[in-house]
């Protein structure tokens, strides 16, 4: 592990050495998300103005959406948000252990949300036959909702990528492939969520066509047994992978690093905050 | 002078980092809370315009509570405050012009041929 003698004595918050006495690291991600403040504000004034005037014939929205879906997105999205804080807070106390158990929960929550999300567009194309092009409603829904889905996958990429990180080791010398063996953890970390994903949205699919019992259970494990084996094996990697080995380079000092991505995920959930409101929630006014 | 108050700033700052751990779990659970209200408000029998200003003042709440204490604004430096409401200002502000001015009567798609 890290050095943890040193806790409490980084003011995270303050940089003497830069001239604003914020760190540059800082300052360039608030002016990041002050510019992604106007991109999704573009994106959802043009929801709302198509909305303002509904073509003829056009879907109504408050029959394709699912109110329950979404509420749940929603509420896994704050909890994502709960666990990012908690990430920032452990490493700020030098605490390796626990930020690697809050990055993991935070990037369950984020897999949980885009699942739902997939899920939700496969039933509006499939069931409730809206597309991107075959109304101005599903233009401007999947544009915007796609876009805050598509930041939701680069946060889950880079707190992927933060937890593998955390892995490297405080003396190279002594593990001399620990790069390798990096890439590796990465390249099986995305396949457990990949494998996963398929897994958890092709068993709703199932579930829901032929009814929660035994038997569906069954013929669903014969029909993608290869899947559910890969993401067994892909998970068992995971945690073999996860195993303590030594002492760790990442510690306190990287919490600026971490801090950087807790700002990009917060952003993202506060965007959710107004699509969930000004997309979702008044339409069922 | 400044030697002996340098421990007291250091456990300040711990005694923060440690009270940092309350402060987010009460605030989560607030959100969910509020969320929570959000969905009940949708379905309440009352003017359009009282349910849309009550559901735009908990998402101002939510979006607060998260920039203020999720994104620590409310520990750092001015600067980044304002900073961060440069961009939302212009984004709130081409929002509300672009609403205003396609909410207008004039602007109505004309009818099909």
């Amino acid at each position: 592990m890290s050095s943890t003698a040193a806790v409490g004595a980084i003011d995270h918050h303050h940089d003497p050495t830069t001239s604003t006495g914020i760190p540059n690291k800082k300052l360039v991600m608030w002016a990041f998300l002050a510019s992604d403040c106007m991109f999704f504000g573009c994106l959802i004034s043009t929801h709302l103005i198509y909305r303002l005037h509904p073509p003829a014939n056009a879907p109504q929205a408050r029959q394709v959406f699912s109110i329950e879906l979404t509420s749940f997105s929603t509420f896994i999205l704050l909890m994502s948000s709960l666990m990012m804080a908690l990430s920032v807070n452990a490493i700020q106390k030098g605490n390796l252990k626990s930020l690697r158990a809050s990055l993991l929960t935070t990037i369950f929550f984020g897999c949980i949300f885009l699942g739902c999300q997939v899920y939700e567009f496969n039933n509006f194309v499939f069931e409730r036959h809206m597309t991107i092009t075959n109304s101005i409603l599903g233009t401007t829904f999947f544009t915007l909702t796609g876009t805050h889905g598509t930041h939701v996958a680069i946060g889950v990429f880079w707190l992927l990528l933060m937890y593998v990180r955390s892995f490297q080791p405080s003396d190279p010398e002594t593990r001399p492939s620990w790069f390798l063996g990096n890439v590796f953890h990465v390249v099986v970390f995305i396949a457990a969520i990949l494998l996963c994903g398929y897994v958890a949205i092709e068993l709703a699919w199932a579930l829901e066509a032929r009814g929660a019992s035994l038997g569906s259970l069954g013929l669903f494990a014969r029909d993608h047994g290869l899947a559910i084996a890969g993401a067994a094996a892909a998970l068992a990697g995971l945690v073999r992978l996860g195993r303590t080995r030594g002492p760790y380079a990442f510690g306190e000092a990287n919490a600026i690093d971490v801090e950087m991505m807790g700002l990009y995920w917060h952003f993202v959930d506060i965007v959710w905050i107004v699509i969930f409101t000004a997309v979702y929630l008044l339409e069922y006014l | 002078m400044s030697a002996p108050a340098a421990p007291e700033a250091s456990h300040g700052h711990t005694t923060l980092e440690e009270g940092k751990f309350q402060i987010y779990v009460q605030i989560a659970m607030l959100l969910a809370v509020i969320t929570g209200i959000e969905i009940i408000t949708v379905y309440l029998p009352f003017a359009k315009w009282l349910l849309v200003t009550v559901l735009v003042v908990f998402s101002a709440v939510k979006f607060l509570f998260v920039i203020f204490f999720f994104m620590h604004l409310r520990w750092d430096k001015p600067f980044c405050t304002i900073l961060f409401f440069i961009g939302l200002i212009l984004g709130g502000g081409t929002m509300f012009a672009l609403l205003k001015l396609f909410g207008m009567r004039e602007s109505l798609p004309l009818p099909l041929p």
